[in-house]
This record gives structure tokens, sequence and C-alpha cells, in this order.
């Protein structure tokens, strides 16, 4: 793909296609007690401020099933909702895109840079456009490019990677943050202190709010009922972003629709406490195509399906889409805080991500993320919308496993041999049988006098090196209940 | 075709595909019966959720203030006829000389011995945002008070101002009846009459916890909200009683009934 620079070295590659599989990615971090003592941190603090306000709240659970009501509704119909926010943004005088892949969504924004002459285009954080590679794109086409939000100051000056949703840069400390900013930025004697640094990127982007003719965003929610877009944010760069440049253009995954203003009574209430821990995020803007006085004079909707409507027809998988960006499933997740955010090869990580991304990718890349999870389901439990992770991690590895058993290489490999010989022992009672006799004196050479298998051979070393085994015991069940049995039915006697 | 119409429709084509079954018995087709039909089977939803508060107007109002304080937001409180003087104070104590306010502003609000500049619109004199970003704060009236997240509304009506007016300067000072304060979130839809074309929610200053999960006020919007209750004659009686309440209050006119 041409949007793709060259990586920096270090820099995590974020590109599904191109991504090392998730054991290989996850290494690395696991190799580096800063970053995984960072993600920690920051996952242990999310996740504490949310537990406390989500207990004061007596109807979470009717709230949960209220937005994934809403959600599901709104997908059920989403065809319908699509067209009535097309009209009614249209008729506010916006103006609606559709971009059917990545490459189109990337054109149609380009092109509306250059109608506007722009050279540069300042940005309100926004994944989808991270999903859609947008920024090495631009820059390759010599626009200049200044993302706005603190955490992707971090990212961009500091030439890496998003690693969180909602805190893309939770994996960077603020001794690094410091030295980013003090190089980049130019400044000597710059101190650690968070407010320090937060001031020091509140003066790098003033004037750069007051001059950029074209700012570029994201949707948290697209009101059907009204054409209007709304954005939810904490640091105030936001409504810089949605007020201050002549042009605004939105990209918007299509399945981001709500029926009506008054869904957000509860999409708020559930997305500040999940994402955040907050009862409220500070701002929450919106707006419903351009107003002659207030904001900017023009106002375009890039709504992108890239593998979106695809999902949508899947009955287990549709679900995905309820999403609204929380990172929640990412605080709980017991592999994500041990990896972080770059190990999944994607610009969405955590549980979210390993069902969303392989789905985005058409099943052809990712596929080893549905099988970084222990199926705990803690992601499932703090969802707001309800979607059922685990169930559908299932599933995909299903398919991922019969995409697997379809390629002729896998007759010999040692795991489909060893399933398939399974399969034939199972079935047969007599051979069930004489398969534990031979397995009890098998394994018995290796069991310790604990009880314990501590070492195998061959392929047996790959559980062995992490975990121990129990040896089998001297009795089957199925022996010890026909024992058992006997003795009860003398006794009926 | 062009591209873009064929993409469109293409898209079009595979969401209404994607969710034909589930679609069958409302409606097969697309346009205006199926938005119709989505919207009609829309109020049938669960909503088992808290979509009225509990509180009398005194805890009611008390937690809004106890709320926007935990955001280090300024909080005081006045009567009607106190106002005037209760803003000249404020702006006294915090050292606002030169303010900005919008042109719905009510006439008492502005204050004698200060520096107003008002935003009164492109025909008869829109501010610069030079002129918004240098003064030392901005004057608003608001549409809502939630007091559960200790958030504040602006449907960006006369006395609320454009969106940039209460976003460049550094201080927001903000008027809040408590005839508009209401205790938690679906409360303030039902005062909504009908969806507003332009909406802020404001729950506290500007802030960030992107380092290290710190949490820094101020980063680009002002920095320090100041609040003033004003306790409308209604407060006690009527706020619970007026839940169903269908007025554009833009809060420059307290307390209609």
């Amino acid at each position: 793909m041409n949007a793709a620079t060259p990586h920096p070295a270090n820099r995590p590659v974020l590109d599904p296609a191109h991504a090392p599989p998730f054991p290989v990615a996850a290494l690395p971090v696991l190799r580096n007690p800063q970053l995984r003592k960072n993600v920690a941190h920051a996952v242990d603090v999310i996740q504490a401020k949310r537990a406390r306000l989500v207990e004061e709240k007596a109807d979470w659970q009717a709230l949960r099933s209220a937005a994934a009501a809403i959600r599901a509704h709104a997908l059920e119909n989403l065809g319908a909702y699509l067209e009535l926010f097309e009209t009614r943004c249209t008729a506010a005088g916006g103006q609606v895109h559709w971009a059917a892949d990545a490459d189109e969504a990337r054109q149609i924004i380009l092109d509306l840079l250059r109608r506007e002459c722009a050279s540069e285009v300042i940005k309100i954080k926004t994944m989808t456009s991270a999903e859609i590679q947008l920024n090495p794109f631009l820059e390759a086409a010599g626009i200049e490019v200044f993302e706005t939000d603190l955490a992707e100051i971090i990212l961009q000056l500091g030439e890496d990677e998003p690693s969180h949703i909602v805190a893309p840069a939770l994996h960077v400390n603020r001794s690094q943050v410091r030295e980013i900013f003090a190089r980049r930025m130019g400044i000597e004697n710059l101190s650690d202190n968070p407010q320090a640094l937060t001031a020091a990127a509140r003066n790098y982007l003033r004037e750069k709010f007051l001059r950029a003719p074209v700012a570029i965003g994201g949707a948290n929610f697209l009101i059907a009922e009204t054409g209007s877009v709304a954005v939810v944010e904490s640091e105030g760069n936001g409504r810089m972003c949605l007020t201050l440049p002549r042009t605004l253009i939105t990209l918007a995954g299509i399945e981001k629709v709500l029926p009506r203003y008054q869904d957000l009574e509860v999409m708020l209430q559930v997305l500040a406490r999940s994402a955040t821990g907050e009862r409220m995020n500070p701002y929450t803007s919106l707006w419903t195509g351009v107003t002659p006085g207030d904001g900017p004079e023009r106002f375009h909707v890039v709504l992108l399906d890239n593998g979106r409507s695809r999902i949508l027809a899947r009955r287990t998988e549709r679900q995905t889409l309820r999403c609204i960006r929380c990172g929640a499933c990412m605080n709980a997740c017991p592999v994500y805080r041990q990896t972080g955010g770059h190990a999944y090869g994607s610009v969405y990580p955590g549980p979210i991500g390993a069902i969303l991304t392989p789905q985005l990718m058409q099943m052809r890349h990712a596929q080893s993320l549905p099988f970084a999870s222990s199926l705990c389901g803690a992601c499932y439990e703090v969802c707001p919308v309800k979607i059922n992770i685990p169930e559908v991690l299932i599933d995909l590895r299903a398919q991922i496993t019969d995409q697997e058993r379809s390629r002729m290489g896998r007759v010999f490999d040692p795991m489909y041999l060893g399933l398939r010989v399974a399969v034939l022992i199972f079935s047969r009672a007599w051979l069930f049988h004489s398969a534990q006799r031979i397995a009890r004196i098998g394994l018995g050479l290796f069991t310790r006098k604990d009880g314990w298998i501590h070492a195998l051979p061959s392929i047996g070393a790959e559980w062995t090196q992490t975990r121990d085994l129990r040896g089998l015991p001297k009795q089957t069940f199925h022996a010890w209940w026909a024992n058992r049995g006997g003795v009860a039915t003398r006794e009926g006697r | 075709m062009s591209p873009a119409t064929s993409s469109r429709q293409q898209i079009l084509g595979r969401v209404h595909t994607a969710t034909a079954p589930a679609a069958a018995g409302a409606s097969s087709g697309s346009g205006s019966g199926s938005e119709m039909d989505a919207l009609r089977s829309w109020p049938g939803l669960p909503r088992d959720y808290v979509r009225r508060g509990s509180l009398s107007a005194q805890p009611r109002l008390e937690l809004m203030m106890e709320r926007l304080r935990e955001y280090d937001a300024e909080t005081t409180e006045c009567s009607p006829e106190g106002l005037p003087a209760a803003i000249a104070a404020q702006l006294t104590r915090c050292g606002r000389r030169t303010l900005v306010a919008p042109e719905g502003l009510p006439q008492d609000w502005v204050a004698p011995g200060f520096k107003w500049k008002i935003d009164r619109g492109p025909e008869t004199g829109e501010l610069e945002m030079g002129e918004i970003e240098r003064a030392d704060g901005v004057l608003t009236a608001c549409f809502c008070g939630v007091a559960e997240s200790g958030t504040i509304i602006l449907h960006h009506t006369a006395a609320e101002g454009r969106r940039v007016l209460s976003l460049l300067p550094d201080w927001h000072l903000c008027i809040l009846r408590a005839s508009q304060v209401v205790e938690s979130l679906p409360e303030y839809f039902d005062r909504c009459s009908e969806p507003p074309r332009l909406v802020t929610w404001i729950s506290g200053p500007s802030a960030t916890a992107d380092i290290e999960m710190t949490r820094i006020k101020g980063v680009h919007g002002p920095r320090f909200l100041n609040v003033i209750l004003v306790r409308d004659e209604d407060a006690g009686a009527t706020v619970n009683g007026n839940r169903r309440e269908r007025e554009e209050n833009g809060g420059d006119r307290p307390g209609k009934r």
C-alpha cells in the first residue's frame, strides 16, 4: 500500500497486513519491565475509577441493557438510519461522502484538502483515521498534519504508535514525554511535571488552532434524527478544531449512527464512566451541518465502510459493531495488561481489537488475535453495550481453524494429525480404554514422587516448559464409578 | 455513474442485504418507508434505567454545587435581585477586567466598572478571534445544569453565545438558575422541546490525564470555570413538577412558568 511510510526500526507496526503475529509481537514487551509497569499503572488507575463510579450507579445494569438495545436496534436498521442521517445532515448544510474502503476515504479527504488549498491540517484524535492510515498518506501528499490531542502529540512527535483507544500514549511515562517534548519542541530545562508538559503542549498548539484552515476529526455518534455529529473529549482541543477552522471534515464508520438525540441520555452515561472513570467527560460537542456565524463554513462527513457491512451480515459477529470505543475491555483484560497495545499489531488493541481487527481485514490478516485471550470474560462483564466478546472470539477461532484445515500443508501438521487420532480414539470405547492404559504407563515414566509431571520430551515440552502437569490418577473415574456402583447396588438389594 | 454515487449504492446495498432478515417483517425496501419503520420500533426499546431523580430541590442544588466543586469549578450563590452585584463581586475577586459576552445577555448582568466587549453577530459587529482570545474572561447564561454529573449544558442561544465565545477565554463565568437544575441526565432531555442544533456540555474545566493518568486542569479550553447559582423563586416548589416543561429557557427570563 502506497500510504505506508517505512517504519523506523523501533516503531511498532500497527498495519495488520504487515504486523507480526501476536505471540511474536508480544515478546519484546514482555521483556520490557518499564513498558509493562507503565501499562499496568495506567489500567489499574482507570479500572479503579471506573469501578467506583459504576458502583454508585444503582441502575448500571439497566443502562447497559438499554445501551446494548439501542446499538443493536441502530445496526438492525442501519441502512434506514444512514439514509436518514444523510438527508438531515445535507438539509442542514453538510455534505455527505461515502467511502467503500480505506483507499477511497483517503482520496476523498485529500481531494477536499486540495480544494481548500490547505497545506496543513489540525486533527482531533480519531482511531478511524489511524485505521485508514491517513496521516502518512497526507504527509506523502505534502500536507502537514498536526495532532492536537495531548496523547496523540506525544505519539506523533515521538514517532510512536497508539497502544490504547482512549489513552493512546499510556505506555509512555512522564520522563519519556519530557524527553520527546524537549527534543521536538526545542524547549530547554523542561521539567517532567505533567502540569509543565501539558502547558508546553498548549503553547505548541495555540497558534496552530487559530491559523489552520481545515480540521479533521472523528465522530463518537452520528444522530440520524437530526443529522448531527457528537464528539466527546477532555482537553478542549476538539472544541477548537470543531469551531475555529473554516472547513471541518468528519471521518466516521458507518456503524456510528444512533437513532435519536435522546439516545445520548443512555450512551453518554455509560461512555464516560466506562472510558475514563468520570461521571461525565469535560466536553461534549454536538453540531448539525453548518450554522452561519458559528463555526466552520463548510462541513463534510465521510462515511466509511471498510469491511463493516461484511461484519453486519454475520449473526454472531454483528455485535462487534455495537462498540462505542470506551476501552473498558482492554483495561479489564489480563492479556492486555501484560502485553500493552502494540502487540496486537492494530490500532484497535485489546479484546475488542482481537475481534474487530481480523474481521476488518476480512479474516485475511491478524489471525493470531482471536487466540490472544484466556476467554475469562472480564471484557464482556465491563462492556457497556454488552458485546459478548468471548462468544465472538470462539466463532472467529472456528473460522480460522476451518481456513487452516482447508490448506493441504495442514494434513501433516502434528496438531491436526493428533486431533484426527483423538477423534478415532474417542469414538470407540475399547480404543479409548486401551489408550488410557498405555498413557498411564507412558506418563508414569515422567511422573515424579509428588504426583506431578515437570518435564516432557518432544512436543510435550511446549507445555511443561511453562507449566507442570498433574500425573494421571491410579484409577479412572469410570473404574471408580463401576466399583462404587457395585457397592450401592448390593446395598439396594 | 460517478464513483461517489456507486460507493453510496454499493455500501447501502450491502447494508440492506446484511440486515434484510431482521427487517423482513417490517419492510424490504429502502428509503423513507424503512426509516419510518425504524423510528416506529424505537420507542419499544427497553428503558428500565432511572429517568427521573428522587431528590427534592435543596439537596439537588447542593449536589449540583458539590459536583461542580469536585471538578475544581468555583461556585457561589445569590438571589435573583442580588445577581448583578454577585457578578461584579466575582469579577473583582478574580481580577477580571476585560470581558466578552454574547449579545443576548440581560442588560443588568453587564456590571459597570469593567470593560465589556459584546459579540453582536456578523452584521452588527462580531468580535475578532484575537479579541476573544485576549479577554480576561467570558460571561454567559446556560440552558440546563445536570446535578448528578455536575454538567452545564449550553444550546448557544442568544444569551449563551456562539461556541467560540465560551472556548477561547481562559476564564468562564456561567450563570445557572436553580430552576434550570435537573438531577439526572434523562431529565435534561425531557426539557428539550426538540433537539438543539448546537450543543456544548461542560463538566468542569478542560482537563487531561494523558500523562501517567495524572489529572491536569486546563489544556485548551478555559482553565477556570466559575458558576453562580441564582436561587430563583420557583426552585423549591416546582423544579420537580416542571420536568415536562417544554420551554426554551435561554437564561434571560428566569423561572418562567
